[in-house]
């Protein structure tokens, strides 16, 4: 592990919550005029990274789960947990019973603490007990072994694979196909879920979003509504592409993602995200994770991408330049930014495959490794930012470490 | 000796711009600054490809001025500037597979192959499987090419044979995706080639994106194959959007049609396949008077001819295999409708025209290549076909052949690199010269090339360009997107 510290002091201040008095710092770059903005959001300045050297059995990291206090990690070549309180991980690959090394999904049930994997052509697995439950095409209704996206309903699990989405009831032991012939899926190809207030949420390469919802089990789906590939017609007016790639509800809002581009869709209005009119590092997105109505973290292939305020259309993205050695956050509001703030690198590689939210941290899975934003201090939304400096003591800033 | 690199990447430049490739017959202007940009040749690729895990090539990218070479009055809401047009920049690929180091020692180089070789049912592909004559050639032609590149010296002239792993494509519940997790994972393959049907080429390029493979597609020409944005996807046969537009210039702007209707076959291919002359031809303002789709390998289509006759239409185009367009065209015949029958490449066959008899007379099928082309790359390669499978290669051996070499090629250049290989085809400015023809691939790495007719004579399928039939084309409008922005909001703009 390493613990990436900020070593500025006063980029540390600009970064603190009101009431904080701070100096304008050195190393953030303000434009003028910008002094009647509403504010800043909580930015991330302390990281630490985790890759193979500290125990990661590969590098390239499909999925993150955050599970009280351990941290389950998907990768190319196995599975890995790590143990927050002290630092260690622990891996499991085919030798140790995982049926296939690249694990592509997770979640795991609160209920009964069981650990379900989406392996990417291995089929689906329960993890209970030290031992791996194998459900497979041959010997289950999982549909199909190539699974991108797991999601635990109540007692049911989710699986959404390339060949339709599989819901096995735990307790009965009954599993469900959900494929054009019973669901609107214009086509089949599943990539993402996600649960929220009685509805599961599929991301359809082709499809759109699909809600299902869970009493009445009955489907709506959300597609592009021009109907056109090479274009989106609105930005505003549905989802921006069909192709869509995750998905990701809260509080009832969804925000979905795409090869083109990013929607939100608050159940009244839709917002279409593209990299020319936001402050979004690009129209690439692989994941997507929401933490709120208002906040969503967006895995792209040219860094990490944050909603950090909707109402004011506030954006932070996180790279790191490696030949610097330097990370850097740049806020952005309607798409022009207001702040470039620097701090020791923040993501071990800039193609961002995962993001999952961890209470106030964020752990983010990268095609080179595992990233730990540590969100001591995190507030929502903005805060003023404050006018003058004075002093202030670095443990305040970043919250008493 | 980055900033020298730079500088002379900075003086290269992709000049592929759609709008300079499209086949003569449609209205075109040069885009802005295209005159000034050069192409970039495969040492300064080579060499700006040469990064570290987090570094990106600095290479300029692909652009087009029109998507897919759309003429105005046949594009989606042509009336107004949309809000976000995709396809017009090359894909990019920012992961860090460039710096995976070659291996020391292999004993192959291993290429995967996925395409419908055995006999199955389907649900995908509408039942039971019929697609085998074309997998089979595409493997022929894959193998071909292969042999070659082997009896030449194999990888790099170091005597180390290229290895052909072939799969089949079954089509049963997604199994292509297992099928390419396979080849990426198991089988450790540098490359795919495949595969045909529609719906299980989109399965297997989603595993392709994510497992990191470059895969090249010779006979899948669904338009939306390549509408995926997914930068390890490159097919190099022109596809049913261009055949489509063919289709619809020669229908309305050189006869002047009113009235066509449309059978098709009721799957991905048939339902993709007419998708841009339906829309076309509303937007043209003559609207498909009649579309009847019908289920693959039906032997009767009396409920369908009795509808598309009904609508009186002066044209019939179909869209399935060459078995059923045959049956459909005899029992159209027999039904009495003489309105000129159209069809989609796969008509193109002996089998066709065995079954049609009589009837195949003078049918037009819109064909991606023209085999009447005088080349002698092209003729060397029917012989060296024919002495080794013992018959004349079709158009997907043919496309198969192109598109093994043109791996073959960028494996010999970038080595043993997943990303590099992407890369090269990615990057590649010049078309290649395939025995297909020339073979341009545009931003989304997608053959821009030319389509053509084939007319059954009677005794062989003749092929005819636009310009051999002084087919006319509609203007294609490329615009000027900097200006656009800079003029304020579009038409169709975003929200409040």
């Amino acid at each position: 592990m390493r613990l990436l510290l900020i070593p500025s002091l006063l980029l540390a201040v600009l970064l603190a919550p009101a009431p904080l008095v701070t100096a304008e710092p050195p190393a953030a770059t303000r434009p003028a005029g910008q002094d009647s903005d509403p504010g800043l959001p909580f930015i991330y300045t302390r990281w630490e990274q985790y890759t193979v050297e500290d125990g990661l059995p590969n590098d390239h990291i499909f999925a993150v789960k955050a599970d009280g206090p351990w941290i389950w990690i998907g990768t190319e070549g196995g599975l890995a947990r790590l143990d927050k309180r002290t630092g260690e991980i622990r891996s499991w690959t085919e030798e140790d019973g995982l049926p296939w090394r690249v694990v592509s999904a997770i979640d795991v049930n609160p209920l009964t603490a069981e650990v379900w994997l989406g392996l990417f052509g291995g089929g689906l697995v329960r993890f209970s007990g030290g031992r791996f439950d194998h459900f497979h095409q041959l010997n289950s209704g999982l549909v199909n072994d190539v699974v991108y996206g797991v999601c635990i309903e109540n007692d049911n699990v989710w699986a959404a694979t390339t060949a339709g989405a599989s819901r096995y009831d735990t307790i009965t032991g009954e599993w469900t196909i959900f494929t054009e012939k019973n669901a609107p899926m214009e086509e089949i190809w599943n990539y993402g879920c996600s649960f929220d207030d009685g509805k599961m949420y599929l991301g359809v390469w082709g499809s759109g979003v699909l809600e299902f919802d869970v009493a009445t089990e009955t489907w709506k789906d959300y597609l592009d509504p021009d109907g056109e590939m090479e274009i989106d017609l609105y930005r505003d007016d549905g989802i921006v592409h069909v192709i869509t790639t995750g998905v990701s509800a809260v509080d009832g809002t969804f925000w979905a993602t795409t090869y083109f581009g990013a929607s939100r869709y608050d159940g009244r209005h839709w917002r279409g995200y593209f990299k020319k009119d936001s402050g979004a590092p690009s129209d690439f997105h692989n994941a997507i994770k929401a933490r709120s109505a208002n906040e969503a973290w967006f895995s792209t292939d040219k860094g990490l991408g944050v909603v950090a305020d909707f109402p004011t259309d506030t954006w932070v993205v996180y790279t790191t330049d490696h030949r610097s050695h330097t990370g850097r956050a740049v806020v952005s509001r309607g798409g022009q930014v207001v702040e470039t703030i620097s701090m020791s690198p923040n993501l071990p590689h800039n193609y961002v495959l995962w993001t999952e939210l961890d209470g106030d941290d964020v752990w983010v899975g990268t095609s080179k490794g595992l990233a730990h934003g540590i969100g001591k201090g995190y507030f929502p939304g903005l805060r003023r930012k404050p006018v003058k400096a004075q002093s202030v003591e670095s443990s305040e800033i970043r919250g008493g470490e | 000796m980055r900033e020298q690199r730079r500088c002379r990447v900075c003086l290269a430049w992709v000049a592929l711009l759609a709008a300079t490739m499209t086949p003569s017959g449609a209205l075109t202007e040069e885009p802005p600054g295209a005159s000034e940009e050069k192409p970039l040749d495969t040492e300064t690729v080579l060499e700006a490809i040469d990064v570290d895990p987090y570094e990106v090539p600095d290479l300029p990218l692909k652009k087009s001025s029109t998507y897919a070479s759309s003429p105005a009055d046949v594009s989606p809401y042509g009336h107004v500037t949309p809000f976000q047009e995709h396809f017009l920049e090359q894909m990019e690929y920012t992961g860090p597979g460039r710096a995976i180091p070659e291996p020391e020692h292999v004993d192959t180089v291993k290429i995967g192959f996925l395409g419908p070789i055995e006999p199955t049912v389907s649900v995908a592909t509408g039942g039971k499987s019929h697609e085998e004559p074309l997998g089979i050639a595409m493997l022929r032609g894959a193998r071909l090419a292969i042999q070659e590149a082997n009896a030449a010296g194999g990888y790099r002239r170091r005597q180390i044979p290229f290895e052909l792993v072939v799969h089949n494509d079954n089509g049963l519940w997604g199994a292509s995706g297992n099928e390419i997790v396979d080849l990426a994972y198991k089988e450790k393959v540098w490359a795919i080639l495949g595969t045909i049907d529609g719906a299980n080429s989109h399965i297997a390029i989603r595993v392709a994106l994510k497992a990191e493979i470059p895969m090249m597609n010779t006979g899948d020409t669904d338009p939306t194959f390549i509408e995926t944005n997914i930068p390890w996807v490159a097919r190099c046969i022109g596809d049913d959007r261009q055949q489509n537009y063919l289709l619809l210039d020669y229908l309305y702007r050189k006869q002047g049609l009113e009235r066509v209707a449309i059978m098709r076959a009721s799957n991905r291919y048939g339902r993709f396949g007419v998708r841009e002359l339906l829309d076309g031809s509303r937007r043209l303002g003559r609207p498909v008077v009649m579309e009847m789709a019908y289920r693959v390998g039906a032997a009767d289509f009396s409920l369908q001819i009795d509808r598309i006759a009904a609508a009186e239409p002066q044209a019939i185009v179909h869209w399935g295999d060459a078995v059923d367009g045959a049956r459909i065209l005899n029992q159209m015949r027999a039904r009495g409708l003489d309105q000129p029958f159209f069809c989609s490449d796969r008509c193109v066959s002996d089998e066709f025209v065995q079954l049609a008899g009589e009837h195949a007379w003078q049918v037009l099928s819109t064909f991606p290549g023209n085999p009447d082309r005088q080349d002698s790359e092209l003729e060397a390669f029917r012989e060296r076909f024919a002495e080794r499978h013992g018959v004349e290669p079709g158009t997907y051996a043919a496309h198969a052949y192109d598109g093994m070499n043109l791996l073959l090629w960028a494996i010999q250049n970038a080595g043993l690199n997943r990303a590099k290989i992407r890369d090269l085809l990615a990057y590649r400015s010049e078309p290649w010269p395939g025995v297909t023809g020339e073979i341009p691939l545009n931003a989304v790495m997608d053959d821009a090339g030319e389509v053509f007719f084939a007319r059954w004579d009677g005794s062989r399928w003749r092929y005819s360009s636009r310009q051999d039939l002084g087919i006319p084309g509609g203007r294609i409008e490329p615009r000027d997107r900097q200006a656009e922005a800079e003029s304020g909001p579009s038409p169709a703009g975003g929200g409040p």
